[in-house]
């Protein structure tokens, strides 16, 4: 059996531990999508494959135990996912009948957002099309996700980019009752950046994150959200065999445009870093290679930064590394 | 005098009111829902018709207008204690009428609970000239027509609003060289709503005993309420008040004394100093309110003070329905049904 | 128009500060306020807060108020030298009816703080004993370094049958300990008719002692209480007193304990 590895994974589909069978993989920006692709999807499965999908951490889909020489086929099958979840958003693919154009970058995930949860700063999905447009299809490998709000549900913190949705509270001092739901929900649940003094709410502005969790619990309408929607950008959080971490704040309090345009950035940066005698390399360990200052310098080119907005001076990425910190005590006996 | 004008007409006569009214309305905040991307309807100033918000009730109702959140009594300086000028403007406020009859129970208690009238009450409330919103349909929550508070005589002009016009029922004769210059003569009276979709029947209060105040219905709102006080603040009828001392200058020589809305159904509402409470689970708490609402003022000035405005339902969190709860303690109360439905 | 704010405070100056216990203050200010027994005052500093204070005696000239540490209000209150000025609106509430006490036997059994607001009916009987059939008064603190009016106790005592008692006494108390219903049982009480009881303390005092004259046949109506709420405005507007349809402030804060039994808070 012939087939070329490179050119199948760059297709979206999988090499797998079964001689002669792949995995389709289906990206769904945002992880929102209509149900009716949901049929495509089905028909697939039960036709080429094991009957059975696998919905990925990434969001999207992957159905296992196909044939290799089934691909065009199945590319000609995933057309209209390809158009309505990818051409629709402005992704630019030449040929929608012949499958996913590249893998590298992987799915950008999104939590539900404001479509439906409370909390939600924003429209995540709309934000997950945005970027996707910007950056797929492209082979670095670079993992997104962005999440309404700090509560993280997407795990912003263990991708390459994170985009956390926060707010700047606005309180109308003539609306405020005194109640301190905010300030004690502030205390308890977040960063006790408030406090209440001479019976009015006082902020700490450097301890506020832009939760917006007091906006939720006032009664009256004294806390409301900004009108400008603001971003805090976590990078180069990852799992992986070397050296997992959780990602650390980059950016705090820019908009929505420099977050785009940030990303987008950074493929200029891979290219330009990227050592280029490995088959690929994750950009977080580029950033490693370079250091911090590197990445910034490369990843802010022609970004208009806002007064409020705040640039990490520097990042101790911390996590551990497996070969420093393997060495464990064996239970005493 | 009955009007029909044509709505340019009437925003014309807005306009020209506008130099002697602040007019408020039930108006769109953008973005200032509490959610993110989401309006909140409140009270506001309004321009022009087109600004009413007909289609959706207001979260808050109008009585910030006259009582306001937080209201300035006077203030300090070291030696002197001044009480802040009235606001010139006279007010124009569209409403409904179950708000009319919402502001005829805050009425009750700044000018006629107690020996003294509210000075603060009074001199914004004197200013303010209703015009009603017909209003034959209601909302999902509403119940006026069961707290007989679905129709008023009491309003300066009544308004229909039609797609191009609106009818006008002028009561006020203060008004009338405003109106007389435009539309023509056509006598409208305004129609009030005959049927909620919520209704409620409320127990006879002489046979609401004090057996009802320790009955387990109250313990589900123990577990339930999380005494946010969202019924309490967007209710017309809540009239409850705390005074608060501040400073203005970090050596505390200049400052105010000013009264904010407090709610019954929050902590510290019957602290004292030293902080002893009178009701700590918001079961009693919730019992306190709904008698106030359905019960004690009505012992006192003959009539309820619950206008039936559904507000408490659409702004619960805990989607704790008020004409649930009347309609349970009536099935208590009257037919003797103890079950928790 | 602001004639008639009833919110705006008069000031009055400090003439005499007594030092009652560690925590408890006797204020005497100079105003022309003529109170019923029983009334209390809206007190404020400005710009630090107003607070319901119960009066505790009055004359030509001046009343009194023992007022307690407990917050930031009185705190600040208690800092305060002759010569300040505290600001007062009021008085209000409906206070005792010390007409209908007259010609009777009137027991009185205060706890704590709650001997301030009964303080000037005692002053009152005292200075007229004859108005009286007889006399008891029953006071009870938690510990000796908690009894107010001392000196004015042990004058009492020359023309009233006193029972004072500590909840708990230390080496140097001699005198009674246990808790003020224990002294109950201890009252004479010849004739229902012609007897009125006045029990002004802590909610749990007002109801077990209540329960021990109910115990003796006294009838409920010849029981009075006096209710501490916290009342913002003093005047029936701001409904943290709000009992059922009553208004503490207004209706009250005296009860007679047919009324006080219903209030349910």
């Amino acid at each position: 059996m012939s087939i070329d590895v490179k050119k199948v994974k760059k297709n979206a589909f999988r090499i797998t531990k079964q001689r002669g069978k792949t995995a389709l993989r289906i990206r769904v920006p945002g992880g929102h999508l209509e149900v009716k692709y949901f049929d495509i999807i089905k028909e697939i499965a039960e036709k080429y494959g094991d009957g059975t999908v696998h919905i990925t951490i990434r969001q999207g889909f992957e159905v296992p135990g196909i044939d290799f020489d089934k691909m065009p086929e199945i590319n000609r099958m995933i057309k209209p996912i390809i158009e309505g979840l990818e051409l629709d958003i402005g992704v630019n693919i030449d040929d929608p009948e012949a499958g996913y154009p590249a893998a590298g970058t992987r799915n950008v995930s999104g939590c539900i957002g404001n479509k439906v949860c409370p909390f939600a700063n924003y429209n995540t999905t709309d934000l997950t099309r945005k970027i996707e447009k910007e950056i797929f299809p492209n082979d670095y490998h670079v993992k997104i996700a962005v999440t309404g709000c700090p509560n993280d549900c997407i795990k912003a913190h263990m991708q390459d980019f994170g985009v956390i949705g926060i707010t700047e509270p606005q309180y109308d001092e003539g609306r405020c009752i005194s109640c301190q739901a905010c300030v004690k929900n502030c205390r308890k649940r977040v960063t006790g950046a408030l406090k209440f003094e001479n019976y009015t709410v006082v902020k700490d502005e450097d301890r506020c994150i832009g939760c917006g969790e007091c906006v939720l619990k006032c009664p009256t309408g004294a806390m409301t959200r900004s009108k400008e929607k603001y971003y805090r950008l976590v990078i180069m959080g990852r799992t992986g065999k070397k050296n997992p971490r959780i990602a650390r704040t980059f950016l705090n309090w820019v908009d929505e445009e420099t977050v785009i345009k940030v990303i987008k950035n950074c493929y200029d940066y891979i290219d330009e870093y990227i050592d280029k005698s490995l088959g690929k390399e994750h950009v977080g360990y580029i950033v490693d290679r370079t250091g911090y200052n590197v990445f910034k310098e490369a990843v802010l080119k022609d970004v208009k930064l806002r007064t409020k907005a705040k640039i990490a001076d520097y990042i101790d990425f911390g996590g551990y590394m497996y070969e420093r910190n393997r060495f464990f005590s064996e239970v005493s006996r | 005098m009955g009007y029909q004008l044509l709505n340019k007409d009437f925003n014309d006569i807005l306009n020209q009111l506008k130099s002697e009214y602040k007019i408020y309305g039930p108006k769109r905040f953008e973005n200032k829902g509490r959610f993110s991307d989401t309006d909140v309807i409140g009270y506001g100033e309004i321009d022009k018709l087109e600004d009413i918000v007909l289609d959706e009730k207001t979260y808050f109702s109008p009585k910030e207008i006259i009582y306001p959140i937080r209201q300035t009594l006077f203030y300090f300086t070291e030696d002197e204690v001044k009480v802040p000028d009235a606001p010139e403007d006279k007010v124009i406020v569209f409403l409904r009428p179950c708000d009319i009859n919402g502001i005829k129970r805050l009425d009750t208690i700044f000018l006629e609970n107690g020996p003294y009238k509210d000075v603060y009450y009074e001199r914004l409330r004197e200013k303010v000239k209703f015009f009603m919103i017909e209003c034959t349909e209601g909302f999902d929550s509403c119940f006026c027509v069961s707290m007989n508070s679905n129709k008023t005589h009491d309003y300066a002009v009544a308004i229909r609003f039609n797609e191009e016009n609106v009818l006008i029922d002028l009561k006020d004769r203060d008004l009338l060289e405003y109106f007389e210059n435009y539309g023509k003569a056509e006598e409208f009276t305004p129609e009030y709503i005959k049927e909620n979709k919520a209704k409620v029947s409320i127990p006879y209060p002489e046979k609401v005993t004090n057996e009802m105040f320790e009955h387990e219905v109250w313990q589900e709102y123990t577990r339930r309420c999380i005494g946010c006080g969202r019924c309490n603040t967007s209710c017309i009828t809540c009239s409850c008040f705390t005074m608060q001392d501040v400073y203005y200058d970090a050596n505390k020589k200049v400052g105010e004394r000013r009264r904010v809305w407090a709610s019954c159904q929050i902590d510290v509402f019957t602290n004292m100093a030293g902080g002893h409470g009178f009701r700590e689970k918001q079961g009693q708490r919730m019992r306190f309110k709904t008698m106030h609402k359905i019960n004690d003022f009505y012992k006192r000035f003959g009539f309820h003070m619950c206008v039936g405005c559904g507000r408490c339902d659409d702004v619960c969190p805990e989607y704790i329905s008020f004409s649930k709860c009347i309609n349970k303690l009536y099935s208590i109360v009257e037919e003797g049904n103890n079950d928790e439905k | 128009m602001m004639k008639n704010n009833p919110y705006l405070p008069v000031s009055a100056p400090i003439t005499k500060i007594t030092k009652e216990t560690d925590i408890d203050y006797t204020f005497r200010l100079a105003c022309d306020i003529k109170p019923q027994n029983g009334q209390f005052l809206e007190v404020s500093i400005p710009r630090v807060g107003e607070a319901p204070i119960s009066i505790s005696d009055f004359g030509d000239g001046y009343i009194d108020m023992t007022i307690r540490r407990v917050g930031k209000l009185t705190n600040d209150i208690h800092e305060l030298k002759v010569g300040d000025k505290l600001f007062i609106r009021g008085p209000y509430g409906n206070g005792f009816p010390l007409e209908q006490y007259k010609g009777k036997h009137l027991i009185i059994a205060a706890g704590g703080t709650g001997l301030a607001p009964v303080k000037s009916i005692i002053n009152y009987f005292y200075k007229n004993i004859d108005e009286l059939k007889r006399f008891d008064l029953l006071i009870g603190f938690k510990s000796p370094k908690d009894v107010l009016f001392e000196d004015e106790i042990n004058k009492w005592k020359e023309k009233i049958n006193v029972t004072l008692t500590v909840d708990k006494g230390d080496e140097n108390w001699e005198g009674n300990t246990g808790l003020i219903t224990k002294y109950v049982p201890d009252i004479k009480i010849d004739n229902m008719k012609d007897t009125e009881v006045i029990i002004v303390g802590p909610p749990i005092m007002m109801k077990f002692t209540s329960m021990e004259f109910l115990k003796l046949n006294v009838p409920e109506k010849k029981i009075w209480v006096s209710f501490e709420r916290k009342m913002s405005c003093g005047i029936g507007k701001c409904g943290h007193c709000k009992i059922d349809e009553t208004y503490v402030c207004l209706e009250g804060p005296v009860f007679n304990y047919t009324k006080a039994k219903d209030l349910i808070d």
